[in-house]
């Protein structure tokens, strides 16, 4: 290496000078040289350091910097196959969610024929050996109903089609309904239901909150072996306070959160009683967080269970007030069934129409509704149905909302009936839980049952349709 | 002139009219069509900029444009002079976005990093082709703003696995000012950042063609704000290096520096230290960082043709057999060329291999400013089904 071009090559004649001047270069290159090594080994962001890194950035540096990619993109292929793997999981689940809703819903529509036969079968005069056994085929078909009932509602939760359809109302609208019902099955248990009404408007989706409610009251009934039931409101700052209370054996502290979960049901031995599958209050989580009406438990070992659903008072709209058209009437406050109601029976030789496309269901409802004295006039079609009706004009109709695939819906056929019939009053029924067809039926000024449907219920609705349009 | 090679996503358009309104228009009518997404160019220092600015984007009416002004450009006939060649970009071809830096000073990592991300995201939703291992970056800047090294190193460090290169911006030799063009404008002191996100496959190069020799200069004092070397081996630097190359201090001139150049020895590589100009202090002026310190190696030129042609053949059997290529060549490399009357036949290689592209006052690679060298990209054909 020839650090000098101009290093002198003849020694003999080297002077002094030469040599001075060559040693002072020497001297100015070591001390350039090691200013520069020791300013290479500290952090500098000199131009010319900048170089320098990025040189040796790209001779090591990108070497780790690819083997770091290679690793994430390893990691990203990884990720992409258990995202897909997820997506099969969810999508299967979807299809089990979607072949539950529609098993579920295709045994409905015989179990709701066989229904409508049974309770016609009971008005008939019948030896009291056999008027027995109808009674257990009632209930027992009733037992599968409900079992049937609760399997759709899980389903339709977990996929989500269920959806809050909330409005404001009375909720002694509900309560009052439930007290009624329960009080009489408290009643063949040997208990009492303590009922105290509240006036207080709400705001919810009623038939979800029933749900709720109707839930806690059937546990309570279910498992209290003594004493009495409860049912009452308390004012809280933030909504009323539904509360069911019970004096039965209570529920162990570890057991509380368990028993939201499925086919979970607190002290087994209670066999006897339980029909269930454990699966109310599993429901009732999935309503309570659905409608955010938050549900809680306190409960006494041997002293009792009081649960309760926390939900938030209506906003007073300025000029809103439910309107009696716009709320189902079975539940409006001037539409309770009064006692004094049924000494007149409107039912009696009244003209209604049922619309459905099933046979079975066609043939159910002329039993039921002509056994309560009705005049009943069924059929699949609105022209067959006033071919058999002899230019009468009927007091409700009855309409099944899906007539088949390339027909029309039932609200739509109902509302072409209405111009000929205005103010036919009319009730939709239908086996589809969506809110979004209750609003429909509500907007329409129609009134909507679900199948399967509860002869009670159509008789109760039927009597108040009958007194308003008298 | 023009070249429009079917469905290669990429058209060539030159023009030598003086008049700024002329050469924009004939661009226009060359690569006017539906689907041009972008268009960069390369124009001589001695346009009227303001003009050719609004001449530009009359022409080409609302298309992104960018580019910068050349020490000679690399148009499709091979090397000119007070031309403009541009390229355009196929939108359906390339997602191309840029940036402009126009605070060099302060461009670090926490203005570099969102920079990069901002343009890989706005190339990803024009779902052109995958970012990753389908982008690289093209930088543009001013030649003489002296803020090359930390601006590329920082931009470099942003952009991680993603390949980039570029030129420093020239003025035909005048070494006075240096323009690069984003946003409609001609801008000093600034840089544009050009990311390419392409359906096509490409790869990014750099060559030269020098050889060491066994002379070693050490920089003894140097002023690394105006990248001058004051001394080597302790006595002033122009004499040292005239010595070196065997001329008088007075006899040094660009030609010269093209022959003779110095370079730097890091990671077993030799990266070339050009000189710029040999100031009244006898001190040395480069185009790049230098530091006290440092060493250099004497080089000497090997045959520049031959190590074009091998360089080109292998980024043709590499790509297929008629890639696309935009070039940034030193403006020393032209002067060498020019000297030994060998710039006809460096133009007809680069006039077969289709390179376009401009003379720089520097180029850059993978985040290094470099000397001396031919750095670019060559792109393929699309694979398969292009027809």
């Amino acid at each position: 290496m020839a650090l000098f071009q101009l290093a002198a090559d003849s020694d003999t004649a080297a002077d002094n000078a030469t040599l001075r001047e060559e040693n002072r270069r020497l001297r100015k290159v070591c001390q350039a040289l090691m200013e520069r090594v020791e300013s290479g080994a500290s952090p500098n962001s000199a131009p010319y350091a900048a170089f320098e890194r990025s040189v040796l950035l790209a001779e090591q540096v990108r070497e780790r910097t690819d083997a770091l990619h290679r690793t994430l993109d390893e990691l990203s292929q990884v990720n992409a196959r258990l995202l897909a793997a997820n997506a099969e999981a969810e999508a299967a689940n979807l299809s089990k969610t979607k072949f539950l809703a529609a098993v579920s819903h295709d045994l409905l529509q015989p179990l709701n024929a066989a229904r409508l036969f049974a309770s016609a079968l009971e008005t008939h005069a019948l030896p009291e050996a056999s008027q027995a056994l109808v009674g257990h085929i009632g209930r027992s078909l009733k037992d599968v109903e409900g079992l049937l009932g609760t399997l759709v509602d899980i389903s339709r939760l977990d996929a989500g089609v269920l959806h809050a359809d909330k409005a404001p109302f009375a909720v002694s609208t509900l309560l009052d309904a439930l007290a009624e019902e329960y009080r009489q099955v408290a009643a063949v248990r040997g208990l009492t239901l303590n009922y105290v009404p509240s006036s207080v408007v709400v705001e919810s989706d009623l038939a979800l909150l029933a749900r709720v409610v109707r839930n806690f009251l059937s546990n309570a009934a279910r498992y209290t072996e003594h004493g009495h039931l409860l049912l009452g409101c308390r004012r809280r700052a933030n909504g009323l306070e539904i509360m069911v209370g019970d004096t039965g054996p209570g529920i162990p502290e570890p057991q509380r959160k368990a028993i939201f979960l499925e086919f979970r049901r607190a002290n087994q031995s209670q066999s006897g009683h339980s029909r269930g599958l454990g699966l109310g209050l599993a429901i009732v989580d999935r309503i309570s967080t659905m409608l955010e009406h938050p549900v809680s438990l306190t409960s006494q070992l041997g002293r009792g269970s009081l649960f309760s659903v926390l939900v938030p008072f209506s906003v007073p709209a300025p000029n809103a007030a439910p309107s009696a058209g716009a709320s189902p009437v079975a539940y409006a406050p001037k539409a309770l069934p009064g006692s004094d109601r049924w000494q007149h029976d409107p039912l009696q030789g009244c003209v209604i129409w049922v619309i459905d496309d099933d046979p079975a269901i066609i043939e159910g409802m002329q039993a039921l509704l002509g056994s309560w004295g009705c005049r009943v006039r069924a059929a699949a079609t609105v022209s067959a149905l006033e071919a058999a009706s002899d230019g009468e004009r009927p007091a409700v109709l009855l309409v099944d909302y899906h007539l088949g695939d390339h027909r029309e819906n039932g609200i739509d056929l109902a509302a072409r009936l209405r111009r000929r019939y205005p103010g036919l009053a009319t009730v939709v029924i239908t086996a589809n839980h969506e809110a979004a067809l209750k609003r429909a039926t509500r907007e329409a000024g129609m009134h909507c049952l679900l199948k399967p449907l509860k002869p009670l219920r159509l008789k109760m609705l039927l009597g108040t349709l009958l007194e308003n349009s008298a | 002139m023009t070249i429009a090679p079917k469905n290669s996503g990429i058209q060539i358009a030159a023009s030598n009219q003086l008049n700024p309104f002329q050469a924009a228009g004939e661009l226009a009518q060359q690569l006017g069509h539906e689907h041009l997404g972008f268009v960069l160019f390369f124009c001589s220092a001695e346009y009227p900029l303001e003009e050719l600015a609004t001449a530009l984007g009359g022409a080409f009416d609302k298309v992104p444009m960018s580019g910068c002004t050349t020490a000679g450009e690399i148009t499709p006939l091979g090397y000119d002079r007070g031309s403009v060649v541009a390229i355009g970009f196929d939108s359906r071809v390339f997602a191309i976005e840029t940036a402009l830096v126009d605070d060099l000073e302060h461009f670090d990592l926490s203005r570099a990093q969102p920079l990069v991300d901002t343009l890989l995201e706005r190339c990803r939703q024009q779902a052109v082709a995958p970012v990753n291992e389908h982008s690289f970056a093209l930088t543009l800047l001013d030649g003489l703003s002296s803020r090359e090294e930390q601006v590329l190193a920082t931009l470099d460090a942003a952009l991680g696995r993603i390949p980039s290169f570029g030129g420093s911006a020239g003025d035909d030799n005048h070494l006075t000012h240096t323009h690069v063009y984003a946003n409609g404008h001609f801008h000093t002191r600034a840089a544009v950042v050009v990311m390419l996100n392409t359906r096509l496959p490409f790869e990014v190069f750099s060559t030269h063609h020098l050889e060491p020799l066994a002379h070693k200069l050490v920089v003894t004092e140097a002023d690394r704000e105006q990248r001058r070397v004051l001394e080597l081996n302790g006595l002033p630097a122009a004499d040292v290096y005239a010595a070196l190359v065997g001329c008088s201090v007075d006899a040094l001139s660009p030609s010269i520096f093209a022959q003779h150049p110095l370079a730097v020895y890091i990671g077993g590589q030799h990266y070339i230290r050009s000189i710029q100009r040999v100031n009244e202090d006898a001190s040395l002026t480069f185009y790049c960082a230098v530091e006290t310190g440092i060493v250099l190696t004497a080089m000497r030129p090997a045959p520049l043709l031959l190590d074009l042609e091998v360089m080109l053949q292998r980024v043709q059997q590499r790509l297929g057999a008629t890639p696309s290529i935009i070039g940034c060549d030193c403006f020393l490399r032209r002067m060498a060329l020019e000297s030994l009357q060998q710039l006809d036949q460096a133009s007809a290689l680069l006039r077969q291999a289709r390179v376009v592209g401009f003379n720089t006052y520097g180029e850059h690679h993978h985040g290094m400013h470099v000397n001396q060298t031919f750095t670019g990209v060559a792109f393929g054909a699309l694979p398969t089904s292009g027809g």
